[in-house]
């Protein structure tokens, strides 16, 4: 059962990592490694969030809580010069996983939007800690000095290239791991919760523990986003545990689309070349941006992914029965 | 953390009433603010994630309108009024296609309108800081309270909100009116079924949420710089209060809001840093031990 | 199997339900039946833990499960099936068929598997075969018509493999053909899972033929008991839901 979808999913993402790898090399403008990096983290934080809103239904408010988390205890744990990437990278995303049961466990009882505002409560709290702790984190100046990237296991990234490589690797990593949580049978008993908890209460599934696990899961994730954006601009700012980043995640999701798997990415990439072109002509970029979003919401009613997708199977649909009758109307004339 | 500095200043009845005022005003404007919300979201169940907008609506059409005729009372009435119908417009033509709806729907569409009205504003007015500066009509020495000095505008703007507060707590609780619109929030059909114009109705409770925003825009006006992105910053105190007070209660916005008044007003001089995370951890013990609100009814939706 | 002592229910000012004592056996088939507002889907939210009396007991299989959560009861083994049918909208009947067997065998916590799982496969479609949707499974649940989410609640329910299988007005919102057909499939499903049922059901034809036994619930108590011929003739249960039908009364007369 685990073959055939794993392998078909394994291959598929062979190719994106291929063709991310060598898309730099061919069009070597190093905006473009710059605007793929920033799509990687931020899109992985979408996706990360859409474990959340699309899987299971649980409408965070706050995740980039996890997102500057990751960041910042990477970057001081570079900054002391006690441990090698690989081993900051483990200890960060656990640490951030304990966080989020610490927190999750007080947020997954709630309901809904009471969900949603205590999220967002949570984020800002760290956010001002964050502000306020200078000492620690250089408060509203962000993580000072740069962050180190000895080489390990004879990777060594201070080159861009290398360090765009192996962004892409872990990108890809991650996206693999989220798939196969989408294609497993807790992805679809996340599903239950989702389109009806309390029904999934009757049916023996422990709604607030699978909601904690989830939880958790997404804000390990997002971590890792986290870990990435920081090593990219060499430090940690707390924008990136401002209400506005987790805003921009869920535009993100709703823009692609949150049914659909790559939704978010889909997402990242259309909100980040908006931003792109439309500065290029305009330095009203809020303007354009909102009225595409309107257009988007009131004409189209969801994420551009999901619309694809509904869209393509309304016409498989239709097909049907216009074939059946076909074969009908041959049977009865031959 | 400067609780030293905190303490003196309690202890001092001249910095006491400063900070008490300050914390008065600014309780005030998010009482405005928070109501309209509250009534809105009680009566139509959208959660306004675009209040702040017409908080600087408010604030930017009081400014232009006392630019153009030096009458302080003119550019409040128009900062009000101007706010109220950019409300019932933005409700029939856009909100009004999403209710019910998914409420990321929601709170995509107003963020976009955010977005949209911030750069429209930035287009009109420039985005520069704008000053009103004070009104001549209130150009009067300070009042003398108990050994501190309150600028005469203060006085003002908390007698006006307290006013308009209990003029809307006595029209939704005591008039024919209120109580149609409290109907409305419990069970609209069978108000429609009563042959009353939902759609119209939807649309004036929207417009005096959004007035009440506007107002407080147009009284913030001669103390505040406006700027395109002042709506932002208010937007997310006023959901704080509207949590902690209860969706959907004027007293308990009232009250929400004096105590985030109270929390900035002191905290910038105790913790200035920090403020926020207080109040967000406010919000956060609200929504553990009482989701609601201190005054909220449970959401029946 | 089921022994419900002296359940009593306050909300507030209303006493929802009065010192109720039913014995089920196991295997029965037992209709809950009375007029509306007398208490009986009360009566089922509390025997399978959603609200928690104020005093009695609830002895399931030998324990009294008062005081244990709605997720507890469901995996002690009693199920439930609602009078508006609580379905996943999104998910095909044999996707939904087959998470809730995969609750049922504890294994919702895979990580390192795909869904659809192979262990759950035959039950699943087993399941769908006793409902008849098997022509269905690939349909999304939100596009069945409303009798086979009826019989699709149904279907979820049984996927726990219960013990005991409440049914809250099973044939609700059908007309009679279609009421017939269902409650036939219901039969037959107890005959052949050999399960306790409950079942609240307002058509009396329905209730007189296929129960093996009948409560009457009024205002929250117990108005009477018995087999079929008993409580027609029952005269409380005439005057209180019945009435002075002149159907029934030649039914009871020729009887």
């Amino acid at each position: 059962m685990m073959k055939a979808g794993f392998l078909r999913d394994l291959l598929f993402a062979a190719v994106v990592l291929i063709v991310l790898i060598v898309v730099p090399f061919i069009f070597t403008k190093p905006s473009l490694r710059d605007f793929l990096i920033y799509v990687m983290a931020y899109g992985l934080l979408a996706m990360s969030l859409n474990l959340l809103v699309g899987l299971t239904g649980l409408v965070s408010f706050g995740h980039a809580a996890f997102f500057v988390s990751g960041a910042y205890m990477f970057g001081l744990l570079m900054q002391s010069g006690r441990v090698s990437i690989p081993v900051a990278i483990f200890v960060t995303v656990l640490g951030t996983a304990v966080l989020a049961l610490v927190i999750g466990a007080i947020c997954v009882r709630l309901k809904e939007i009471y969900f949603s505002f205590i999220t967002l409560a949570f984020q800002m709290f760290i956010h001002s800690i964050i502000l306020t702790w200078v000492s620690l984190t250089g408060g509203d100046q962000g993580l000072r000095g740069g962050i180190p990237r000895p080489p390990f296991f004879g990777i060594d990234l201070s080159s861009g290239v290398s360090l765009y490589i192996f962004s892409a690797c872990v990108f890809v990593v991650c996206i693999l791991i989220m798939r196969q949580v989408w294609q497993s049978p807790f992805g679809y008993t996340l599903r239950l919760i989702r389109d009806n908890p309390n029904r999934a209460n009757y049916l023996g599934v422990d709604i607030v523990r699978m909601k904690l696990g989830v939880f958790i899961l997404a804000g390990a994730m997002a971590s890792v986003a986290g870990i990435l954006l920081s090593l990219f601009v060499s430090g940690a700012y707390p924008e990136f545990g401002f209400w506005t980043t987790s805003g921009e995640a869920i535009f993100m999701i709703m823009l692609g689309g949150s049914q659909l798997f790559v939704g978010p990415i889909i997402g990242a990439i259309l909100l980040r070349l908006l931003e792109h072109f439309v500065s290029i002509y305009t330095e009203y970029h809020g303007l354009v941006l909102g009225i595409v979003i309107l257009a988007i919401v009131l004409g189209l009613r969801q994420g551009v992914a999901d619309y694809v997708v509904e869209y393509l199977q309304r016409r498989k649909e239709a097909k049907v029965p216009a074939a059946k009758e076909a074969a009908f109307v041959k049977e009865r004339v031959a | 953390m400067n609780l030293e500095a905190l303490a003196s200043c309690l202890s001092s009845s001249a910095c006491a009433v400063t900070q008490i005022s300050t914390a008065l005003i600014i309780g005030m404007l998010l009482f405005m603010v928070a109501s309209g919300l509250s009534l809105i979201f009680g009566v139509l169940g959208v959660i306004n994630f675009a209040h702040g907008a017409f908080y600087m609506a408010g604030a930017y059409i009081a400014f232009f309108t006392y630019q153009a005729t030096s009458s302080f009372f003119l550019a409040f009435l128009a900062g009000a009024l101007g706010a109220g119908l950019i409300g019932i417009i933005f409700e029939r033509f856009i909100i009004s296609k999403v209710y019910g709806k998914d409420i990321l729907m929601q709170l995509l569409v107003c963020y976009a309108i955010i977005l949209i009205f911030d750069d429209l504003v930035k287009i009109i007015a420039g985005p520069e800081y704008k000053m009103m500066g004070m009104p001549d009509v209130f150009a009067l020495p300070p009042l003398e309270f108990a050994g501190g000095f309150v600028p005469a505008y203060y006085v003002f703007m908390i007698v006006a909100s307290l006013s308009i507060g209990a003029m809307l707590w006595l029209a939704i609780e005591k008039t024919r009116i209120g109580k149609i619109i409290r109907a409305l929030a419990i069970n609209p059909q069978m108000v429609g079924a009563l042959g009353i114009n939902t759609t119209l109705l939807y649309a004036a409770v929207f417009g005096v949420g959004s007035m009440l925003a506007g107002i407080a825009g147009s009284l913030a006006a001669p103390t505040r710089t406006l700027t395109p992105g002042m709506g932002l910053s208010i937007l997310i105190e006023s959901f704080i209060v509207t949590v902690i007070g209860g969706m959907g209660s004027i007293v308990g916005a009232l009250i929400a809001a004096l105590l985030i008044g109270f929390t900035r007003a002191f905290g910038a001089i105790g913790f200035p840093l920090f403020v926020d995370g207080i109040m967000f951890g406010m919000m956060a013990v609200v929504l553990i031990i009482k989701p609601s609100g201190l005054l909220g009814r449970e959401i029946a939706r | 199997m089921l022994s419900v002592q002296n359940l009593d229910k306050r909300f507030g000012g209303v006493h929802a339900t009065r010192n109720v004592s039913i014995d089920f056996p196991e295997g029965s088939l037992t209709a809950i039946i009375g007029p509306n507002g007398a208490g009986k889907t009360t009566f089922f939210n509390l025997i399978s833990g959603a609200f928690r009396p104020n005093s009695g007991k609830v002895i399931f299989d030998g324990q009294d499960i008062v005081g244990k959560s709605s997720l507890e009861v469901v995996r002690l083994g009693m199920t439930r099936a609602f009078q508006v049918a609580e379905i996943f909208p999104s998910l095909t009947v044999t996707e939904a068929i087959m998470a809730t067997v995969i609750s049922h065998l504890r294994k919702s916590w895979t990580f390192l598997r795909r869904f659809p799982v192979a262990e759950a496969k035959s039950r699943t479609e087993e399941i769908i075969e006793l409902l008849g949707l098997a022509d269905k499974a690939g349909t999304l649940s939100r596009n069945l018509s409303h009798g086979d989410q009826k019989l699709l609640d149904i279907g979820l329910a049984l996927a726990m493999e219960p013990k005991v299988l409440l049914l809250d007005e099973p044939t609700a919102g059908m007309g009679p053909d279609e009421r017939w057909r269902m409650i036939g499939k219901v039969q037959h499903l107890w005959q052949v899972k050999k399960m306790t049922v409950l079942f609240i059901e307002h058509d009396m034809d329905i209730v007189f033929k296929i129960a093996q036994k009948i409560h009457v619930l009024k205002y929250g108590a117990v108005l009477a008991q018995g087999t079929a011929d008993e409580i027609r003739r029952n005269q409380d249960v005439i005057d209180a839901y019945l009435g002075a039908d002149h159907h029934l009364s030649a039914a009871v007369g020729e009887a």
